[in-house]
């Protein structure tokens, strides 16, 4: 698993519509911001998404596509410039940090950061998404 | 904006968190994670059946808060943890209190603890926001 720090991911490009600011922000309990604002929540899809991968994809890749749990630690967003609707976004990024915890017969935890880096067509940085997910396993894995 | 350390932001409350917005957020999302709309799953999870909320949802509660406050192009930062899920059907309020205030880049910045609160006192987020407050107009 360790082996998996490095990983990059295919990279890619994220446009938010402007219906799904809309359909989003209205789940969030808000009126779409106004000027073509996009909600800062969008930040989790549009990164994984626009980076070219996909929470399947993701949870294959540790290993938990079997469905065995996963768990956030932290989400950590950092915002250069607003997000907008009807600009295609840069993504590129992957993963950055692999950490084990294992005591005598509990569930293993294997915490994976993944960071990914957001710009605009002219290469502004506009976010950086990082997030910290658990993914955890039977014991007897320990050797994986 | 003049804001002093302490202050409490006023809060931002969903009434109630329903499957529908789930649906919604799991089909934006492209998110097929089955806690969100699969009560067998959850049920099975031990959560009687009832439907996980999506954290970025939570987080967003969180985001509402704090763009009602100052600005819907606020939020320069949000770091976030998630100690208890919020299942559908709850009532979570987000709250924040502003604990230091700095001058960043010509503009003022509070840096403010954040928390989504169940309607039973439990947190369901715990996290600080960095917030750019909008210039005073007088």
């Amino acid at each position: 698993m360790a082996a998996l720090v490095g990983h990059r991911f295919p990279g890619g490009t994220y446009r938010i519509e402007h219906w799904e600011n809309f359909l989003f922000s209205e789940a969030t309990g808000i009126d779409t911001p106004a000027d073509g604002i996009a909600h800062p929540a969008h930040l989790f899809h549009v990164a994984i998404n626009g980076v070219g991968t996909s929470i399947t994809e993701i949870f294959d890749l540790v290993g938990s596509g079997d469905g065995s749990p996963v768990s956030i630690d932290y989400y950590d967003w950092q915002i250069h410039q607003p997000l907008r609707e009807d600009v295609t976004y840069v993504l590129r990024g992957g993963i950055t940090a692999f950490e084990r915890s294992a005591r005598d017969g509990s569930p293993i935890r294997d915490s994976f950061t993944y960071e990914i880096q957001i710009d605009d067509p002219s290469a502004l940085r506009v976010a950086d998404v990082a997030f910290r997910w658990h993914h955890w396993r039977p014991a007897e894995e320990a050797t994986r | 904006m003049k804001v002093a350390v302490g202050e409490a932001i006023p809060p931002f409350r969903m009434e109630r968190v329903t499957p529908e917005r789930m649906r919604t957020v799991a089909a934006i999302f492209r998110d097929p994670t089955p806690i969100h709309w699969d009560r067998d799953v959850t049920r099975a999870l031990g959560f009687d059946g009832r439907l996980l909320n999506q954290t970025p949802l939570n987080m967003a509660y969180v985001i509402n808060m704090l763009m009602a406050w100052a600005g819907p192009t606020c939020v320069r930062r949000i770091r976030a943890a998630f100690p208890q899920p919020v299942l559908e059907g709850d009532s979570v309020t987000a709250h924040g209190e502003v604990a230091a205030v700095s001058v960043h880049d010509g503009g003022t910045l509070a840096v403010c603890d954040v928390w989504l609160e169940r309607q039973d006192g439990v947190r369901n987020l715990v996290g600080r926001a960095w917030v750019a407050l909008p210039a005073d107009t007088d």
